[in-house]
Formats: structure tokens, sequence, C-alpha cells
């Protein structure tokens, strides 16, 4: 795996450090972009999330063939389609990474603060959340959004999240609109998806994250977008799973509704 | 009586019902975010958390799209701006084009990661993220409006420079509002580093205004 993995990072570089005529370094990303999307290092995850699945761990020694994703015990196919959702037994709107951890916690006794620690994938060190999140993404593949509003907490979470989406605050005044609130923009040579435009929203939420990341040599989560984008905004780390990055899923994620899944995406 | 009790009765299940089907009030909403960002930064230290609270520009700055600013809150905002204008202890408002060059391209300073503010020799002035500037430089962002040849269209008048740099300090004393960040204002650059850019952008020997 270490050494495939290693491979792959080093196809990847080689890809993206090519030298491209300077106007056309955007066309030459797509094109990187699109000769990753045909052999998707991201299905490593995938296969790996598959295994940590089904595979009995944690000092429970159990599987997470019972955890509830909101289509009913053990049923990944559909249940990214539907996230952020309302869970009665928690009593709270969950996107998918913290439902898993739930699950994490609850069946398999993981420990919180041990998840927590491990989000997020470093080069020595792969992330179990990472891939469980491309596994359990890629089993709605060809499906559409359908992210409910039916619950009164799933549009608290919406409302809230258009709130936030605009609020602006930080050393920069800035807010997530201030970089993705118009058409074509960009910071530096990186394109920035406009996240007010609905057919742009379907697609970056239907194809976006989890994503490969050529740069990093590992599968992101949206959560990991989130505190990306906390960071560039020069706003302290974002507490993982935190309510504010459901709400922001949640109001993303539902007006994506009718964009059709395919995961892991392919992201610079 | 009873049938004022129905009456009362009818508006309240109505508003009711028109809350559960459309979702909190806007008043409702923003105490529910609210409470979400102070919950959103889990273990950081105050003076970082501080970050996330909003001044009260900020919220007048705060809205969906297409919802314009009334001109009372534009003008607190441009009286905010005005009132926060600190100029450089030698008074000169250009400084040094070629510090400001070094400092246009700069993209970083006081980022967080693991709960601290990550160590920079100095905060970059972020410009070329969103503006172009220099012709020859391609990787220069779009957010903001191209200014290639900034100097050489305006001239380096007093009154310009004046102009470049109160922009540059609070944006928001021109244009309220503008996604550009008050980068003086909010002690983000210096008034010293305000003055270089300033430079950088009017000087006729600057690559700005050379073509």
């Amino acid at each position: 795996m270490e050494t495939m993995r290693g491979c792959v990072a080093a196809a990847v570089l080689v890809l993206f450090s090519a030298p491209l005529p300077a106007q056309n370094a955007a066309d030459g990303l797509a094109i990187g972009r699109q000769m990753l999307a045909e052999d998707n290092p991201g299905e490593l995850w995938v296969e790996r999330g598959k295994r940590l699945f089904f595979e009995k761990r944690g000092p429970k020694n159990a599987s997470l063939e019972a955890c509830d994703l909101g289509q009913g015990p053990g049923k990944v196919e559909g249940a990214f389609a539907q996230l952020p959702r309302y869970f009665a037994d928690t009593d709270k709107v969950q996107d998918l990474e913290s439902r898993l951890m739930t699950c994490m916690v609850t069946l398999q006794g993981f420990k919180r603060e041990d998840i927590v620690k491990n989000r997020f994938g470093t080069l020595d060190r792969d992330s179990d959340m990472e891939a469980l999140v491309s596994f359990v993404g890629s089993k709605s593949n060809g499906m559409k959004m359908a992210v409910p509003l039916a619950h009164p907490k799933e549009r608290e979470a919406f409302k809230a999240g258009e709130y936030l989406f605009n609020r602006r605050s930080g050393p920069l005044d800035f807010s997530c609109a201030t970089c993705h609130g118009d058409e074509g923009k960009r910071v530096r040579l990186q394109d920035l998806p406009n996240m007010t435009d609905a057919k742009q929203v379907q697609h970056v939420v239907a194809t976006g994250w989890p994503a490969y990341r050529g740069t990093q040599a590992t599968v992101r989560t949206m959560q990991h977008r989130l505190y990306d984008c906390n960071w560039q905004m020069r706003l302290p780390d974002l507490g993982y799973t935190s309510e504010m990055s459901i709400a922001l899923t949640s109001y993303l994620n539902h007006r994506g509704n009718g964009g059709e899944i395919h995961l892991p995406g392919v992201r610079r | 009586m009873m049938r004022n009790v129905t009456l009362v009765c009818g508006f309240a299940c109505a508003a009711i019902v028109l809350g559960c089907a459309t979702g909190p009030s806007p008043e409702e909403t923003r105490a529910i975010g609210e409470h979400m960002v102070s919950e959103a930064y889990p273990g950081m230290p105050a003076e970082l958390t501080a970050r996330a609270h909003q001044d009260a520009d900020q919220k007048i700055c705060s809205r969906p799209p297409g919802d314009k600013l009334t001109s009372d809150e534009a003008q607190r905002v441009v009286a905010h701006a005005r009132a926060s204008l600190k100029y450089p202890a030698n008074g000169k408002l250009a400084g040094d084009w070629k510090i400001g060059q070094r400092l246009v391209a700069n993209g970083g300073g006081l980022r967080v990661r693991g709960g601290r503010v990550e160590k920079v020799k100095e905060n970059g002035a972020l410009c070329i993220n969103c503006h172009a500037l220099d012709p020859r430089e391609v990787n220069s962002g779009n957010l903001g409006p191209e200014l290639i040849g900034y100097g050489a269209k305006r001239g380096h008048t007093d009154a310009i420079v004046k102009y470049t740099y109160e922009k540059i300090y609070n944006s928001w004393l021109y244009f309220p509002c503008s996604n550009m960040p008050r980068l003086g204002a909010n002690g983000y650059l210096t008034p010293e580093q305000i003055a270089h850019v300033v430079a950088y952008l009017v000087d006729p020997q600057s690559p700005v205004n050379r073509n």
C-alpha cells in the first residue's frame, strides 16, 4: 500500500509539475485532472475504506455493519446523497463524518479524541476516516443529491449555514462568499467555484468532496475543505464536525440537490 | 371573547405552521449561527477565538447577495473607516517600491495551525492573490480589479498617493463593505508597510508602471 501510494504520489507530482505555457496553466490543470479522474488514485482509499467498514475493530471488536447512516443499519448505498440529515438517536443534524464518528464511538468503542487526532492523514500516517468517507461516498455514485429539509433541525441548520456563508469576520474581513460568491474568480491561479450559482453548487457538492488531492497525495474530505478555508481566512483551527461546519455543509449540500454523484473527486 | 381567542389562535397557529415550514426567523437564525461560531473553535486560546467575533462594521457588511446597504449603514461604515485612519510616523505615504514589490507577492501572515499563529518574518500584503499588478507576473488572481499601470494612468500626485494609502489602510472608506480587507485598520499591515505598497503602485520605476 505504502509503495503503491508513493508511486501514485510521484506520478501525480510529475503530472502537476510538467511545464505548461503560462497562459494555459488552468487548461493544463484541467487536463491533469481529467487524466487522474480516468485512473483515480482515490480508488485506493475506497478499497481500504471498504475493508475498514466490514472489519471487526476497536475495543468492542465490532464492524460498522450496524451503523445507520440514514438509510438503515449497514446500508451505505445512497447514504451520502442524503447527508447531512437529522438523526433521532443523537438529536442532531449530522454530516457523513460526524455520523461515522458516532458509529465508531458507540459500536466499536473508539475514543472520540483519537478519531479527531487522526482525522486528516499525513504522508506517514493514513486516516481511517478519509478511507471510510471515500468508501461510503462512492456508494452513492450515479445517484442524485437529495438532502432533506423535512425536520425543523434540518431547516435550522440550512438557515444557519446560509447566515454563516455570508458572515464576515477575522483580521481579513472574509466570509465564504468573499471568494465563492462571483463568477470566474481566482486566487492567484486557483479557480474558485461560485457557490451562489445553482449548477456549480450541484457539481461541486456531487463530485467535489471527498477528493483525491494531487498536491497532498491523499484523499481529503469536506470537513478538511472547510478547515482549510478557515485557515486561509486566518480564523483558528475549525473544530472537527463542529455544528458550524455541519450547518455550512447542510446549506451547500441541500442546494446541490439534483447533482449526479461521482466520488471520490480529483482535485489539485 | 371566544371569537377573539379563536382569532388569536388562528394567527398564532398560522405563524407556527409557517415558521415550521420555512425555518427560523432571521433573528433566530442569527442567534443560532452566532452560537455555532462560539462553539466552532474548541480548545483554541481566547485571543484566537476573538478573531471570529464580529465588529460593528463586519456585522453591517455580512449580508446575502443582492441585499444592498442602506445609506445610513453606509455612512456608519464610512465614519468608522475615517476614524480608523493612521499614517506613518515619518509622514511619508509613499515609501520604497522595492520593499513594496516583496510585500505584494507575499500571501502569508497571521495564519493559525494547531492553535498557534504561524511564525513569519512579516505579514505579506496579499495583493497579487486578487489583483494583477505587474504585467510580467502570471501568478495573480482576479477577485479584485486589474491594477496594471496604476500610477502610469493616475500619476503620483499627493492626492493620488493619499487616496491610495487610505484605500489600502481601510478600503471601506471609499467602498463600504468592499470585499477587500481593511488591511491597516485591522492591524494586519503597518502604516509603513502600506506606504511601501503605495510606492510600488505609483512609482514610475515600479514594474507596475513599466511596460
